[in-house]
């Protein structure tokens, strides 16, 4: 039979390694893509928090210089509406200038006593002070020890008329003895006379410039300030100045927006550079405020980000291998059993069609051999039965030779009834008849039959009873409904006892059409019922009694084509009873057969 | 102090002319062309001193007229008072004899610290308060007008005009003055307008007459 299907190994660890390496794909794809989102949103939100971060200590230290820078030009204005000051201006006392200011900026100049060690770093400390007269020119003082001393230099960069327009703010140069730079920040305000509202002098008050968070730790800003091209930044190295101050100059061109910020590279190190125009519209240089903030941490809190966030793709990874592994295993198992099945179901079928092929080969030669077999034999059986009835015909044949040849007559007439049944079997095997099924008189067909009965000689005195409907259509082709009422009718009669009975009922049941012949026959042994209707069977019919055997078989092959069906309903020794059916046909005949 | 000026001004008036009225003495009266400040109308009328283009002088304008010459001092002059009070000198305008000793009160609740720079007299007084013993005072012993200021606040002024001569009135509100009591003979007469502004005529006084002076 089917020989033992063993699926090919092969194949199926190919499918788990593709399923696996689907799997791992989508996956590796899935967690690169999660992850380089990821990753981008937190480096973004990193990004942002410096941004945040910086932009609050810069805001923060911004908003706290011009806190202080208000608070010093506040504090000049008050100075500036000094009484004695005034006084010393408006009643003509202009010697009392100076000693009277003395008295005034006492505390600036010699700072705040509450604050000894210079902790506080927004204490203002002023190092110099002058008034300008109302062209501009430094009023000289009595004593420059008590103002703080200035050299001429300085002075004559103080002195401009445009001073006693607004205050302003600026940067003073100072060389000092050891030639290192410093910068002082100079405040100047008007001094305008209450009695004729007209400036009479100025107040030019220089401050010792603080760095807010210089003496605070915890914020990584260092400030400092840009003027003349030349950078005040006291918590950097000279080498890191001197960086900054090269990248600074060869902005410099475009140093002239208000506010802005550029990344810069000191000692190798990424900062970003802020820088701001403190003084705009003074007469003084314009000065910058300088802020630099350490890139480095945040790079470095990129890099580690990035680190952390390839460790966990890997971390993924691996674990979505092994999942995948499983997976691949698990899902796989059913995927092989059922290429196992398919493989035995294929090879079944494949025999199955084989077999299916064989039978259907061996149907067609046995019909074509009956076809031949019956074309073959027609033409012997005409000629034999020719020459037969020529022989007949002579004249000088004896009487027991004439009975003889007249049986042989008869032979050959049932030969060519054996030949034609077996043709139309062949037909109807081959597939090749086709009844052209009409509305037919099925009542008017039994009565002409049962006439055409009642002409053959009746040796057995038989009775026949009927019981048919006035009409009855069926769907039907005239010559082979016939040759089925032939069939039951002649074995009703040929097997049926002497003095028998043969009943014909024909009734309606719904779209059937039902026709009973029974008879009075010698009853059909069980053991052969169920082989009556095939081919050649003639049960336990005695040899005298006529037939070949093909009968039934042909009539109920016929039945069937009419869509009907054809069986045995009883036999005994009382009854034997066929039962054919046909379809009704429920539309008219087009004209009443004949 | 008296917060109603016309007695005020009597007062000073009578301090002011402290000798014995003698019939045959001199008089001089007159009127003052004021100029009218264009003062919006004010609740309580105090006096003080406006300040315009540099130019000091009372609100409303009172003049001070006196007599220039040469006249002998005597050994004792009355004590003066320009107090502070309600954050403002009182009053605004004190005219004084040169040698005359001026008490300076604090009337307040806070510090003041009267000071001058105008150079008939520079002094500063420091801070004192109310309370304090003995009253700060300054001898003007030097002609000339004498700006005050408070070093505490800086919108205060006083004047004190420090005349050499014992003959001075100030007009009262609508520029009418009397000085009598005036000797004979060929003087000037001085009207003191505003810190920058002093007209002046020759007059010729004689006993028990009456000269009618208007300036201008």
């Amino acid at each position: 039979m089917i020989s033992p299907f063993e699926p090919k190994k092969t194949g199926f660890t190919g499918f788990r390694t593709k399923l696996l390496v689907a799997m791992m794909l989508v996956v590796s794809g899935a967690t690169a893509l999660a992850l380089f989102v990821a990753q981008r949103s937190v480096a973004e939100n990193v990004r942002r928090d410096f941004e945040r971060e910086f932009q609050n200590e810069l805001t923060t230290l911004l908003s706290t210089q011009q806190v202080r820078r208000a608070a010093l030009v506040e504090r000049c204005r008050a100075l500036a509406r000094k009484p004695r000051i005034h006084a010393a201006l408006e009643d003509n006392a202009i010697e009392l200038l100076y000693p009277s200011a003395r008295d005034e900026l006492l505390d600036l100049m010699q700072g705040d006593d509450s604050d000894p060690m210079g902790q506080n770093p927004y204490a203002f400390h002023a190092v110099f002070y002058r008034f300008l007269d109302v062209s501009g020119t430094v009023i000289s003082p009595p004593d420059s020890r008590d103002v703080g001393s200035l050299s001429p230099a300085e002075e004559a960069q103080l002195a401009s008329p445009e001073n006693l327009q607004a205050p302003q703010i600026g940067y003073l140069l100072r060389k000092a003895a050891d030639r290192s730079g410093s910068i002082t920040e100079v405040m100047t305000v008007p001094i305008i006379s209450s009695e004729t509202g007209q400036t009479i002098a100025a107040l030019v008050i220089g401050f010792d410039p603080i760095d807010p968070f210089g003496r605070h730790a915890g914020t990584p800003i260092k400030t400092g300030i840009w003027v003349g091209s030349q950078l005040y930044l006291t918590e950097l190295a000279p080498t890191a100045r001197a960086a900054i101050v090269r990248q600074l100059r060869e902005r410099l061109p475009g140093l002239l927006s208000l506010e802005t910020s550029f990344p810069v590279s000191i000692d190798g190190a990424p900062w970003l550079l802020f820088y701001r125009l403190i003084n705009p519209g003074s007469t003084f240089p314009p000065a910058y405020e300088i802020c630099i903030y350490p890139l480095s941490e945040t790079a470095a809190r990129q890099q580690r980000l990035f680190w952390q966030f390839a460790g966990a793709g890997v971390l993924l990874l691996t674990g979505a291998f092994a999942a995948s592994r499983f997976l691949s295993i698990r899902l796989s198992v059913p995927v092989e059993k059922l290429a196992v099945d398919s493989e035995t179901n294929r090879a079944q079928r494949e025999w199955a069609e084989i077999a299916l092929e064989l039978t259907n080969e061996e149907l067609l030669r046995s019909a074509r051999f009956s076809a031949n077999a019956s074309h073959q034999l027609k033409t012997p059986v005409t000629v034999l039965r020719a020459g037969l009835e020529e022989l007949l015909a002579g004249e000088k044949i004896l009487p027991e030779v004439r009975e003889e040849i007249a049986t042989l007559v008869h032979q050959t007439f049932r030969l060519t009834s054996i030949i034609e049944d077996l043709l139309l079997l062949s037909r109807m095997d081959a597939g090749r008849l086709q009844l052209e099924l009409e509305p037919l008189n099925l009542t008017q067909l039994i009565e002409s039959w049962l006439d055409d009965l009642g002409t053959l000689p009746d040796e057995l005195h038989l009775k026949i009873e009927t019981d048919l409907p006035p009409a009855l259509y069926i769907k039907g082709e005239k010559r082979y409904t016939s040759l089925i009422l032939q069939n039951l009718l002649e074995n009703a009669r040929k097997y049926n006892r002497v003095g028998g009975l043969i009943r014909v009922a024909v009734r309606a049941e719904g779209p059937r059409a039902i026709l009973t012949v029974g008879n009075t026959a010698v009853p059909i042994p069980p053991e052969s019922q169920p082989h009556i209707f095939e081919r050649f069977h003639r049960g336990s019919a005695g040899e005298n009694v006529p037939g070949h055997g093909l009968g039934l078989n042909l009539a109920k092959e016929l039945a069937r084509l009419h869509q009907g069906d054809l069986r045995l309903n009883r036999s005994d020794s009382m009854w034997t009873e066929f039962e054919a059916i046909f379809c009704v046909s429920s539309s008219p005949p087009p004209r009443p057969t004949a | 102090m008296n917060a109603r000026p016309s007695r005020f001004y009597l007062l000073l008036f009578l301090a002011a002319v402290p000798l014995p009225l003698a019939r045959s003495a001199a008089v001089v009266e007159g009127h003052i062309a004021l100029s009218r400040q264009p003062t919006a109308p004010v609740m309580s009328k105090r006096y003080e001193i406006v300040t315009k283009g540099g130019i000091l002088s009372t609100n409303p304008p009172i003049a001070v007229v006196y007599l220039e010459g040469t006249f002998p001092r005597p050994a004792t002059l009355p004590v003066l008072q320009m107090a502070q009070k309600d954050l403002l000198f009182q009053p605004m305008l004190l005219p004084v004899r040169a040698g005359s000793t001026v008490e300076f009160p604090n009337l307040d609740d806070t510090y003041h610290n009267i000071f001058s720079y105008s150079p008939a007299k520079r002094f500063d007084l420091g801070r004192y308060r109310q309370d304090e013993r003995p009253i700060p005072t300054i001898v003007f012993d030097q002609p000339g007008l004498v700006v005050l200021r408070c070093d505490i606040h800086e919108h205060m002024r006083g004047l004190i005009l420090v005349l050499d001569t014992p003959y001075f009135v100030q007009t009262a509100p609508d520029g009418r003055y009397r000085l009598e009591g005036l000797p004979a003979g060929n003087f000037v007469l001085k009207v003191w307008l505003d810190s920058k502004t002093t007209l002046e005529r020759p007059v010729e006084l004689r006993d028990g007459e009456t000269l009618h002076a208007d300036f201008p």
